[in-house]
């Protein structure tokens, strides 16, 4: 522990250091002092969002929560007129008055499951479907921080708090009224700054989950910037992925097992750089690149240290700036178009380090089992309205048992169905 | 660089739903003013309070009335007098509720001279606690961000002392718990004293 906080502050320092000889200007700006201890006992919750720049002074997080009123069915619907999707499919309000939906997951008896993240305060809330007609229970409404991160398994549900992970054992059948869970999982740092998860079951029943940065960009402390691979069964973790800042998202490929990831690059580096992006874990422990270098091919103007971009593993694809790639799935189901089969289907929540918004949209990537031949072209479109404002922010999607595809949108706190028919 | 902020946070604070994409109806600033008449007895006729430990609302941004009315109706922010008064409100009265608070002028504070050794400590709190960058460059506010400047000072310290025992919880990522973590009281009646005497 020791160790790490007197490397972790000698960083700063360099940071620091860095900020007081870019010019007088600096003061007007906002900034975080990581230079003393205090700093690191308990580094801000909003460290994530970083060090302000001249260029991109004034964008703020903040600026893009959705009105305190929400909105109603009517209004939501009134809204999805405006998105775009290729011939043949068509986009329809699933469920709303989810408040915050963020990770979606399926029990086994069809009861949809969805994570939050800021504004609903630590609540999982479920979508209860009898008959086609959807209704909303708060399942766990306290005592957790940022659960984001949900998944299903064997009948439990398991939702990721900041460090731990928890078990809710036969979930479906006590929605009004869950067990008390074990936890399964509990080697996490404590930092809330990118300290919000996305859990990914692979077909054994390991875990797949990304440790964030607490920082924009910083030598990560220990224990951070990487994807782990967890047995919730007895604990047992090993790593499979190093040098990953923020990553809200992934899926095992069906085709081989791989895992797949999104990752949010570093912000406040101008108006189009660098990349989001999509990486593929070919090797158990590639790294690649954070903070050292970005998007495959920029190194970092501070963190870069001595490395060359050449040194980690290049992204699949790159997904372009402040996009915000979150949630992902390979779509594996009979519904769609036949050439939609193993294609990644990518939630872009859009951008907020940026004067003009973009992303806010589904994209559907099509590569190679290895990772060759990556493309991308926009599935679904429209969240930014004409005048430049969110309409919505897509933020997760996963494959219903009938092969359309539901989307999760924490701004209209809403879950919407893609469907498709010749 | 600053207009583009403005703007942003314009665009967010007079968020009014438009008729193109959805029947709700815009907020009415008219409707809001006479729904607030039952507001005047403690937050003052114009929006400005006269009560103690009972904020100005006058020039408070749109969306931040909104956000604390939705915040008293759901029990995230309790207060005896304003819990039961933002129940019976529905969401077309607290938008137009926002709208027309937004719409008044601030209260005028009684600028600090400027050896206030107090109003200058908290001006340097507020530098390393980077308060400008919700508050604004003026603290005028925008979006789900309080206006200070001129804010009603016991009102002001009574919202840092509550952030900081959790009392109260703020809109977006905490931020507010967390800057008051590393206050002491005395950091918090500087920062009061500092954001009541700005113009």
């Amino acid at each position: 522990m020791r160790t790490r906080a007197v490397f972790a502050a000698s960083a700063a320092v360099a940071v620091a250091a860095f900020l007081f000889a870019s010019g007088a200007r600096t003061e007007e700006l906002k900034q975080y002092d990581s230079n003393n201890k205090q700093f690191w006992t308990h580094p801000p919750d909003d460290w994530f969002m970083g060090d302000e720049t001249q260029e991109l002074k004034g964008t703020n997080y903040l600026n893009t929560l959705p009105p305190a009123t929400s909105f109603t069915k009517d209004e939501i619907e009134a809204k999805l007129k405006n998105i775009k999707l290729p011939a043949g499919f068509k986009i329809e309000l699933y469920a709303s008055g989810v408040s915050d939906a963020r990770q979606m997951a399926w029990g086994d008896k069809g009861t949809l499951f969805v994570g939050s993240l800021f504004l609903a305060k630590g609540t999982v809330q479920a979508v209860v479907n009898e008959g086609g007609k959807t209704s909303i229970k708060t399942v766990i409404s306290k005592g957790l921080r940022m659960p984001s991160g949900i998944a299903f398994r064997d009948g439990a549900l398991y939702v990721a708090d900041i460090d731990k992970i928890y078990k809710y054992d036969n979930a479906e059948a006590n929605l009004d009224n869950l067990p008390a869970p074990q936890v399964v999982y509990d080697d996490m740092p404590p930092y809330v700054p990118h300290g919000w998860k996305y859990l990914t079951f692979d077909k054994d029943g390991w875990l797949y989950v990304a440790l964030g940065p607490p920082c924009n960009i910083c030598l990560p402390p220990t224990s951070t910037s990487q994807v782990r691979h967890i047995n919730p069964a007895n604990g047992t973790a090993e790593i499979v992925a190093l040098g990953v800042r923020n990553s809200v998202g992934g899926d095992v490929d069906p085709r081989t097992g791989d895992y797949w990831f999104t990752e949010n690059a570093r912000d406040w580096l101008g108006q189009d750089t660098p990349g989001d992006k999509l990486n593929h874990v070919a090797k158990l422990g590639e790294n690649f690149g954070y903070p050292h270098c970005h998007q495959g091919d920029i190194p970092d103007p501070k963190f870069a240290m001595g490395h060359k971009c050449s040194e980690f593993s290049p992204p699949a694809l790159n997904l372009g700036a402040h996009m915000a790639p979150l949630g992902m799935k390979f779509y594996t189901g009979s519904q769609f178009p036949a050439d939609y089969k193993n294609n990644i289907i990518v939630a872009e929540h859009g951008s907020w380090n940026r004067s003009k918004y973009q992303g806010g949209r589904l994209m559907r990537v099509t590569v190679d089992a290895d990772g060759k031949n990556a493309k991308e072209v926009e599935f679904a479109s429209g969240w930014i309205g004409a005048d430049g404002k969110y309409l919505g922010r897509p933020n997760d999607v996963i494959v219903a048992k009938d092969g359309s595809l539901l989307v999760a949108d924490d701004y209209n706190g809403a879950i919407y169905r893609i469907s498709y028919s010749k | 660089m600053m207009k583009t902020r403005n703007l942003l946070l314009l665009a967010i604070a007079g968020f009014v739903w438009s008729f193109e994409y959805g029947p709700a109806l815009a907020a009415d600033a008219a409707a809001g003013k006479e729904l607030a008449e039952g507001c005047a007895g403690c937050h003052g006729a114009d929006g400005v309070s006269q009560t103690p430990l009972t904020p100005s609302l006058a020039g408070e941004p749109d969306d931040f009335i909104q956000w604390q009315l939705v915040f008293f109706r759901g029990g995230t922010r309790k207060n005896e007098v304003m819990g039961p008064i933002a129940e019976a409100l529905d969401n077309q009265q607290i938008r137009n509720l926002g709208a027309y608070y937004a719409s008044l002028s601030p209260p005028k504070s009684q600028s600090a001279s400027i050896a206030d050794p107090l109003a200058q400590a908290g001006a340097s709190l507020a530098v390393q606690h980077r308060c400008k960058s919700c508050h604004g460059e003026d603290f005028t506010g925008g979006g789900p961000a309080a206006r200070l400047a001129g804010q009603r000072e016991d009102v002001l310290l009574k919202a840092l002392r509550d952030y900081k025992t959790g009392a109260r919880v703020g809109t977006g990522v905490a931020s507010m718990t967390d800057v008051t973590y590393e206050l002491s009281d005395t950091d918090m009646q500087a920062l009061a004293h500092y954001m009541a005497t700005l113009r």
